[in-house]
Order: structure tokens, then sequence, then C-alpha cells
């Protein structure tokens, strides 16, 4: 008995029936019957109206509008068989009988009274039925309100709705769009990495990418004639730093050139302090300053430093852009940023690992099917400028440090182009 | 004892509801005294048309009496004519033009009637809604029984019918749910009356795996046995059964037996085998997990009786009081009103090997109380005994007069039919 029980050995349907209504009930809820189903059809507008749900007075302009329908007061007369011949007078009335005979010799009365007693119930029947239409019309009208309304109510409620998916929708792609910067700027530093250890740093030619960083970067903060070359003012303390900011950068450098072949600059050479300080001197540029002074320094060693120092330095640079797009200043921010940082690292140490992730890289890259990334090897570098603002530094950094955000913004341009073929493909870059 | 059974189509090839019943009984009465049935010509309930000859001839041993028919049916005027008394304000006159248009209109049967009423001890008048039953009972007089075989649709409502229920001698209901009806309608709590019914000649050893053999049907099934018809409640069956198809429980097919009007709903689970003889239909019925009554209407299922008899459970339509009614006084069937319920019923019906078995047994005990031969014979021929020993018909009401005939103050037959009770009499019962 898989279904409901009966207890008793002897059936009572009557107790069958309940059990498997209450059964019905309890898996598909509430089963109406056709009856039910009028009776709630049957109920008056007004209990069907949530007063919370209704915003305007039109229930009531409606009610003023249709005043409650009384039937009109139609003549109408009484025709019996004794009518024509009644008077008021019992003479009269005797009389009447009296000859009655002599009448009907002459003429039958019958049909007419026939036909007048028809009309008088023709003409009830008529009124009667005049009154049931227009009270079921009336009660069509209340129908029709009620469906107006309700299409009303659920139209505005649709284009709320609408509005907020939008609203969702633009918010959405903002953030995908987002985020394929970001993944993009992964890639591409990570490739670039790989790339460089598979040329020998004697072969590979000076990058030709500082040269309009440095024309880039200075510019804005040269354009303005009425500027002076110095920073004054106590807010500028920071472009101080550079000096300071800058000389880790030829320290970040160096250890690579001491470094094993195969081992790329700034990753598990350097030194546990260097991340520190990295972290330092991102937090320094962020502070205002910093990143002029590394175009600085990077500019004006450029000639100077060396190849390997050349990279370490495009690297830095390649952190700092994604830096820029995920950081919102939270210790959250820097977290993940560091973490994307130490996988960036990570992912351009092991060289052998990294030609075998090549061939995962392309798998991977044709799964997730960024156009930038398809495009890359193809496309010259000013391509890949336009989406390198971050929309967040922005507002940051505009009422604060106008002077510097050029730097900034014209920094990312400045990466040296990645050889986009060899981008090892980790499956996380995630870094949140 | 001389016995007249009165109906409007009678012959083996008739297989009306009323009609079937009327042979039944006259042909199990016949046991028991002399026995003539009175019809018409007129096999075809829709047009009335005069198809058999008029003159005596036996059927079964039984010598059928048959007159002409006046005037075929008129579709169009019928319809006219019954929206005018269901649905509106109308005379009396209306209503006798209604009864005339329905039909079958056979003055010749009413005459041979009132001449002949003393040759006979008792006319048994079947449907109360017919020409001959309005007329004759009033031409039988005090001889008049009537075995209403009474719906609860518009018919009931008519004021026309109300006397004759109260006139006639006697009334052999089928139902407690048709008895309250007629009560309720024309207060003739004092006419003597009986809840009857009919039997049914069920074989004693149908053979199930000879309909499958025959037919080709394996697994399971429903069986729907009679006219497939929207009035029989059959479209809201193929609803249902699709609704139920659905279920992935369910394994049930659904056999429909019988001429349909309406198209079959095509599906692998769903088989229309058409009209087959009672052999077939019974092996059928005996092959079948459980009975499918989805009318609307009824007065007594004789085909319910019948899976009844064959010890198969019953899942009848609730909105129909008597079929309801009867479920609940026999504990031998459940019932539906929507597709939760008939989902539910089926299933357990099909799922429930004790249940369905106890609900069989519970039927054909039911059946053997109530609805075999011997029972329903010593019932008329016990209310023949009581109609001998009171000598006091009733009264019958004169026809209306001209102006009353007129009088347009008679309501609506559906309006009547709001007012009166509702529901299954099982407890009283």
């Amino acid at each position: 008995m898989p279904d409901f029980n009966v207890r008793s050995d002897s059936v009572n349907v009557e107790q069958i029936m309940e059990q498997i209504r209450v059964r019905i009930r309890e898996k598909r809820g509430v089963d109406y019957t056709e009856q039910q189903i009028r009776e709630l059809a049957a109920v008056k507008l007004e209990k069907f109206l949530d007063p919370r749900g209704v915003r305007s007075d039109l229930l009531d302009q409606f009610r003023k509008a249709q005043p409650p329908y009384e039937p009109p007061e139609l003549p109408n007369f009484a025709f019996e068989d004794a009518t024509l011949f009644e008077s008021h007078r019992a003479p009269i009335r005797w009389m009447r009988k009296l000859l009655m005979p002599l009448l009907k010799l002459l003429f039958n009365p019958n049909p007419l009274i026939q036909a007048l007693h028809i009309q008088s119930r023709l003409n009830a029947i008529n009124a009667e039925r005049d009154a049931k239409r227009e009270s079921a019309r009336r009660a069509m009208d209340q129908l029709y309100y009620e469906l107006v309304h309700n299409l009303v109510v659920e139209t505005t409620r649709t284009g709320i709705e609408v509005k907020n998916l939008k609203m969702r929708v633009e918010s959405i792609s903002s953030r995908l769009e987002f985020n394929e910067r970001r993944a993009r700027a992964l890639e591409s530093a990570v490739v670039y990495k790989a790339a460089d250890q598979d040329e020998t740093p004697a072969q590979r030619p000076a990058p030709q990418v500082p040269q309009p960083r440095q024309q880039q970067a200075p510019q804005p903060r040269y354009t303005p004639p009425q500027q002076p070359p110095s920073y004054p003012a106590p807010s500028q303390a920071a472009p101080a730093a550079p000096a300071a900011v800058a000389t880790p950068v030829a320290p970040q450098g160096q250890p690579t050139q001491g470094a094993v072949p195969g081992q790329v600059p700034g990753a598990p050479g350097e030194g546990p302090g260097q991340r520190s300080r990295r972290r330092r001197r991102r937090r320094g540029r962020r502070g205002g300053g910093s990143a002029a002074a590394v175009m600085g320094a990077a500019g004006s060693g450029a000639s100077e430093a060396p190849a390997d120092g050349q990279e370490s330095i495009d690297a830095v640079d390649q952190m700092d852009a994604m830096d820029r797009m995920d950081d919102d200043g939270s210790p959250e921010s820097e977290e993940t940023h560091d973490a994307a940082v130490e996988r960036v690292e990570e992912a351009s140490i092991a060289e052998a690992e990294v030609r075998q992730a090549e061939s995962a890289a392309e798998g991977s890259r044709v799964e997730q099917a960024e156009p930038p990334r398809v495009e890359a090897p193809s496309e010259p570098r000013p391509v890949e400028a336009p989406p390198e603002p971050a929309p967040a530094e922005a507002p940051r950094e505009t009422p604060h440090e106008p002077s510097q955000e050029p730097p900034h913004v014209a920094a990312p341009p400045a990466e040296p182009a990645p050889a986009p073929t060899a981008a090892p493909d980790h499956g996380d870059h995630d870094p949140k | 004892m001389k016995i007249a059974v009165v109906v409007q189509r009678y012959g083996q090839a008739v297989n009306g509801g009323a009609e079937l019943h009327a042979r039944y009984v006259a042909e199990h009465l016949a046991r028991h005294g002399q026995v003539e049935v009175l019809t018409t010509c007129a096999t075809d309930y829709v047009t009335w048309r005069n198809e058999l000859l008029a003159g005596v001839e036996q059927v079964n041993g039984v010598a059928v009496r048959r007159f002409k028919v006046k005037h075929e049916r008129d579709p169009l005027v019928f319809g006219k004519r019954s929206d005018r008394v269901f649905e509106q304000l109308h005379s009396l006159g209306d209503e006798l033009d209604w009864l005339d248009a329905e039909g079958p209109t056979s003055p010749a049967l009413v005459d041979y009637i009132n001449t002949h009423a003393s040759d006979y001890d008792y006319f048994l008048f079947f449907s109360y809604r017919y020409y001959h039953a309005y007329y004759g009972a009033r031409a039988a007089g005090a001889r008049a029984i009537l075995v209403p075989t009474a719906e609860r649709d518009e018919t009931i409502g008519l004021s026309i019918f109300q006397p004759l229920f109260r006139s006639v001698r006697a009334i052999m209901y089928n139902s407690p749910e048709e008895r309250a009806l007629i009560q309720a309608v024309s207060g003739n709590e004092t006419v003597p009356g009986v809840v009857v019914g009919v039997g049914s000649d069920v074989p004693n050893n149908p053979q199930a795996g000879r309909f499958r053999q025959k037919y080709n049907i394996r697994g399971p099934f429903a069986v729907y046995v009679g006219r497939i018809d929207q009035n029989k409640g059959c479209k809201e069956l193929f609803e249902f059964f699709q609704g139920y198809l659905r279920d992935p429980s369910g394994k049930l097919s659904l056999i429909l037996i019988g001429n349909t009007l309406l198209p079959i709903p095509e599906h692998k689970r769903i088989r229309h085998l058409g009209f087959l003889d009672d052999t077939d239909k019974f092996d059928a019925m005996a092959a079948a997990e459980a009975l499918i009554m989805p009318s609307y209407y009824e007065s007594l299922s004789m085909v319910a009786l019948e899976a009844w008899a064959l010890g198969r459970p019953v899942l009848a339509n609730g909105k129909c009081d008597v079929l309801k009614g009867q479920c609940l006084r026999s504990n031998a069937g459940l019932f539906y009103e929507t597709l939760g319920e008939f989902i539910g019923t089926l299933e357990a019906i099909e799922q429930n090997r004790w249940l369905a078995g106890s609900l069989g047994r519970n039927g054909r005990q039911y059946f053997r109380d109530n609805y075999d031969w011997p029972v329903i014979e010593r019932k008329y021929l016990e209310m023949f005994e009581r109609l001998k020993k009171d000598g006091t018909p009733p009264a019958a009401d004169p026809l209306p007069g001209w102006f009353d005939r007129r009088r347009q103050d008679l309501p609506a037959a559906q309006d009547v039919l709001a007012k009166l009770p509702k529901g299954p009499v099982w407890r009283r019962g």
C-alpha cells in the first residue's frame, strides 16, 4: 500500500477518498474543484484588490462615475379577461354583464382581450429582460475595470523589472570587461617572460618600449608651460621619492644578471625582502609621484641598464599595470595583487614548465575565446593602449594629484610588446 | 396478471439505457405473468423515424405491439423550444409544445392505452420525459406505474411532469438519489415507491485471457463501456487520462468500448475497440483493473453494476450524485472530481492490489444484495401485491385550461433544477 493506509479490514470509501485528498493536497497543493474556482471568480472586485497595491483613487472615481443601477419604472398595464367591462359603479357593471351576449353577438372581443393580455405580459418580460441586461453590462464594466487595473499594475511592475535588469546587464558587462582586461594584462606579463627566456640577452634587441614611455610620460608633466620643473609643494614631497624608489629598481635587475640561467629576474633569485620592497614602492607610487619617479628612473637608466635590468623594470611595470587595475586601496586588493605577482613570478621561473604550458595555454586560450589574445600576435602595440586606463583609478587620483595622473595613464602602453604565442596558462590568472 | 411495458423504443438492437432496462424487466416479469410491450416503430432516438413495422411481434418470447410515430423530430424546432423552456420564463403551453417536439409523438399508442386500459392490470411506463409516458399515464389512470429513469438535468424542472409524478399509482426508482430528486421537485411522498434498479445477466465465467488474445492487449488497463460522447463525460475523461499518462508511475492503458461521437486522442495507451457484443464486453471487464464511469448524469449505471457483479472496482465521476452515492453505499468504487483526484484514485486502484480486491468483493456483494434478478423481480411483485391491496388510487390533476396553458409564469427549468437538493443519499440509504 504505497500511497495511503486503510487501517480496517473493511474498506471505507469515504475514508479512502479523504486520505487520497489529503495526499493530493500534500503533493500538489490545493486542488480546486470547478465549483470552488467559480466561487473564487465570483468574488467582488473590492475583495480582489489589495489596498496596499492600489496607489490611486481610480476605484473611487469609477464608482462615482457608475452609481448603483436601479431599473427604471416603465409604464405598463394589467389586462385580464374582465378588464374591458370593469367599472367602479355596480349598476354599470350589471348592465354591461347583462348586455354581454348582445355585445358578443355584434363582435368577438376575445382576440382583443388576448392580444392586450399578451402585450401586457410582453411588456413585463421585456422590462425584466432589459433590467437583467443592464445589470449584466454593469457587471461586465466592473470586470473590465479590474482587468485594466491589473494590466496597469503588471505593466508597471514589468517596466521596473526591465529597468533593473538593464542595470544589472550593464554592471555585469562592465565587470566582464574589467576581468577581461585584467586577464589580458596577466597573460601578457607571463608571455613576455616566457618569450624573454627563449632569447639570449645578447640577441634580444633593446626594447623600444621605454622610448615611447619616456616620450609619453613626461609629456603631460612638461606640457603646461606654467608648471615649474620642480615640485615645491609639501604634498609633492613624494616626487622626491623617485630617487628612493628608483634605487630598488636597479638592484632588482642586478640579481637577474647573476641569476641562474633560466631564472626570471625578480622571481626566485630575489631575496625575501625584495617583494616587500616592491610593495612599498608601489605604495609609494600610489602615494604620489612614484610612478613618475619610476618612469624617470627607467628612462634615465634605459641606456645604461642592461637588457635584463630593463626586463625587470618592464616586469615591474606589468605588475603596476595590474595593480592599477584591481587596486582599490583595500588590504584585500593588496594581498590579491601580491598573490598575482607571485603567480606571475612563479610562472616565469620554470622555463621547462613554460614550454609545456605553452600547449596548454593555446588550448585554454581557445576555450576562453578572448578576442584580444587572439588578435595580439598580429596587432601592433597601440591596439593595447586604449584599454589600459583603469577607470577605477581616475576618480581616485584626479582630485588630489592631477599632475601625476598622466604617468599612471600612460604607463601601461609603455609595456614592451610581448611574444604572444608563448604565454603559459596556469589556468588561474585571476588573482581573486 | 397482465402487465404492459410501455417504452419509447424496444428491440434487441436497441441499446439505450432505459430501453435495455425495459427489455430486461419485461423478459424477467414474463416469467411471473403475461407481459406485453407497447412501443413505437422507431429505433433512432434522435429522429424517431418509423423504421419497424406497426403491429405485434415476438422479441425473446415477449409480445411487442408497435405503433406509428406521427412525425419525426425536427432538431431546430426542438432546440428552440428547449431553449425556451429551459432558460426563460415560459408557459405550460410552451412545455407541452416542447414535449410534442421531443417525441416520439404517437397518438395511436395513447389511444390504444385509452381504449384498452382495462385489459391490463398494470402499465409500466419507462422514462418520464417522453410523450408516451406523459399522455399514456393519464390514459392508463390508476393502472399506471412509472419507472422514471430521471437524471439531474433540466427536464426534471419542467412543470408538466410534477402532476405526473403525483398522479401515477406507484414509482419504481432506480436509486435513492432519483427518489430524493423527484420528491423534492414534485412533493409526491404519498405516492408508493421503491428503489429497485435493474439487474444484469452477467456470465459466470468471463474469459479475460480470451479478450486479451483476441484484441492483442497486454498490460494492465482500465475500461470504459458506453457511448463515447461529450454528454457522457468522455471529453473530460480523455483530458484526465492524458494527465495520468504524464505521470510516469502510472502503467494503465485505457480501453474504450462503444460507438464514438468524439475524436479519440492518439496515444499508444488509449485504444478504441468499437462496439462489442456482450461476450467480449464482459471479457473486457473481467480483464480490466477497473471500470471508469465518467458520466455526469446517470439514473443508474448498469455498466457499473455489471463491473461490480464481475468483482471489478469502479472509478466514477463524483459530479454525478447517483454514481457517487452508489460508490459510497457499496464501498466498491472510488470517485473523482478533479484531475488530481482522478490520478490519485486511479493510482490507488492500480498500485494497491488489496484495495482493488476489496472494492471488487464489496461490489460483488452489493450487486448480489440489491441488483440480482431474484431481488429485482421480488420487488416488482411485492409492489403489484401492495397496489392490489391499496384500493385508493391518487387523483390525477386535470389538464390545464386555455388561459392556464398560456400564462407565462413558469420559471426556467434550469432555475428549478438549481434549487433542488444535491449530493448523494448514502447515510440515509
